[in-house]
């Protein structure tokens, strides 16, 4: 201020203004040269989230923990038994294992449905300070992942692939309140429009008012024409609760989405579909009823001292 | 003497941005976590003058645009962070309560912070952008309050002697 004075650092702003502004413009114009620029940050930006998801995976795994302290209490008293370095070589071994489970029940799934998938690793989550829920995954196009493609993990439908990159893409979760998925429910086959709303609870738009879901029926994916952006069959998550108003045009009912978006670790693109629609095979199994131990006891009289006497 | 400081300035929020992609945003922390550009630039902009608070707004706020994970358009982020830090550096500069206070610094930090992301909402409510529900926003612009106070108290040090090492003790263009 002191060298220009108080005009040259107005017209300073006013030029700083008018270029965001001027870029707002283009990229509501829908000009390219932008999203060459996202795409080319991005793609100078994945090796160094690969190297971060390596660091950052024991620290991680210590938030999600403290996250879920009700839930995880006891596996937390187990741990405090044991010394740090076993801790340390424990956590390194569960962080190995749940991304085999995680890929064996994603091939699993894949496989029941003739997808013919590439498994992917997340090596980001995008910052829910921005309001959209993303991630991104260490496969892009030189490993055939394109835009609109499917992508699950073994409990059903992550999201859609939104943007790919040289080695890295994209994938728009099944939570982001701009997501939307065509679905039917296993069984009766209803069908309708599901939202995501920024959590694990989506919401189910059917068609009319005149069609009946429950607290419990599955919603599978409808697939969309040649399969892209959705491969049909996918199990998508379980009615949790069912708005019943009678003024309402069409019903609507909160899901519960299958996959656990916090701990997403390997997720599949779905390259291509099979030629035969999967119907209802995908559905996954109700769990089994925990057995409850049963005690008979018999009684047996004892005869009494004073018979026994005599 | 102004294009050495504006490279070092762009070269330090490139790294403060790679951080942010590759680390902090992996963390995945509760409460939707922290924007280390956000709250870094608004601490240099509270040590700065107003026109250096709006040209470290615009590199900041770009890069943060260029971000996968932001869902905004292009250019607003930017717009917000040069009005954001411009208006911090303005009640800041000469304002030795202030400049001299860090306890007022991370305040004024933390407010601006969450003000940001409050207009950055209603801006892409205006753009047509969609937010998510209402609880969720809520959720977020008040863990994002929470994690300013008490990041910011931490990155205060280093961001005051990183100021004062690239433009003295008042910021100059």
């Amino acid at each position: 201020m002191r060298y220009g004075g108080e005009g040259r650092a107005r017209l300073l702003l006013i030029i700083l203004i008018v270029t965001s502004l001027f870029l707002i413009t283009l990229d509501l114009r829908g000009v390219k040269i932008l999203d060459g620029l996202r795409g080319g940050t991005q793609n100078i930006l994945a090796p160094f989230q690969k190297a971060g998801t390596t660091v950052v995976t024991p620290f991680r795994n210590f938030f999600g923990d403290v996250t879920h302290l009700g839930r995880t209490r006891n596996q937390i008293e187990k741990l405090k038994e044991e010394n740090a370095k076993l801790r340390t070589k424990l956590l390194e071994r569960k962080n190995a294992d749940g991304e085999l489970i995680q890929l064996k029940s994603v091939l699993d799934l894949a496989g029941r449905a003739g997808y013919k998938v590439l498994a992917a690793r997340v090596i980001s989550q995008g910052a829910s300070t921005s309001f959209s829920q993303t991630l991104t995954i260490d496969a892009g196009t030189t490993s055939g992942v394109r835009q609109n493609m499917t992508v699950l993990s073994g409990d059903g439908l992550v999201g859609v692939v939104k943007e790919s990159y040289l080695n890295s893409a994209l994938v728009m979760l099944a939570t982001d309140p701009d997501f939307k998925v065509g679905v039917r429910v296993a069984g009766s086959q209803q069908i309708g429009i599901l939202s995501g709303r920024g959590s694990k609870l989506a919401e189910l738009q059917l068609l009319d008012n005149q069609n009946i879901v429950k607290v419990g029926d599955v919603l599978l994916a409808r697939g969309s024409t040649h399969n892209r952006p959705f491969v049909p069959g996918i199990p998508v998550g379980v009615i949790s609760s069912v708005d019943n108003s009678a003024g309402s045009i069409a019903q609507t009912a909160s899901v519960l989405l299958y996959p656990n978006f916090s701990a997403l670790g390997i997720v599949s693109v779905v390259i291509s579909a099979g030629k035969n629609n999967p119907g209802d095979a995908l559905v996954p199994a109700a769990p089994l009823p925990t057995p409850v131990p049963t005690v008979t006891i018999y009684a047996t009289p004892t005869p009494s001292n004073s018979t026994s006497t005599k | 003497m102004l294009v050495r400081q504006f490279s070092i300035s762009t070269l330090v929020f490139i790294l403060i941005f790679l951080l942010q992609e590759s680390v902090v945003n992996q963390l995945r922390l509760p409460g939707g976590g922290f924007s280390l550009p956000l709250l870094i630039a608004l601490t240099w902009a509270a040590l700065s003058t107003p026109t250096v608070g709006a040209l470290t707004g615009f590199i900041s706020g770009f890069l943060m645009d260029l971000s996968q994970s932001s869902s905004g358009v292009i250019g607003h982020w930017t717009l917000l962070m040069i009005l954001a830090c411009y208006a911090v550096a303005f009640l800041g500069f000469g304002n030795d309560n202030i400049r001299g206070n860090p306890v007022t610094n991370i305040f004024l930090v933390s407010i601006a912070s969450v003000i940001t992301l409050i207009t950055f909402v209603i801006t892409n409510l205006l753009l047509g952008v969609p937010t998510g529900n209402f609880s969720r926003v809520l959720i977020t612009i008040i863990g994002s309050g929470i994690w300013a106070l008490l990041v910011t108290p931490l990155i205060l040090p280093v961001v005051t002697r990183l100021h004062r090492v690239l433009f003295g003790n008042q910021a100059h263009i």
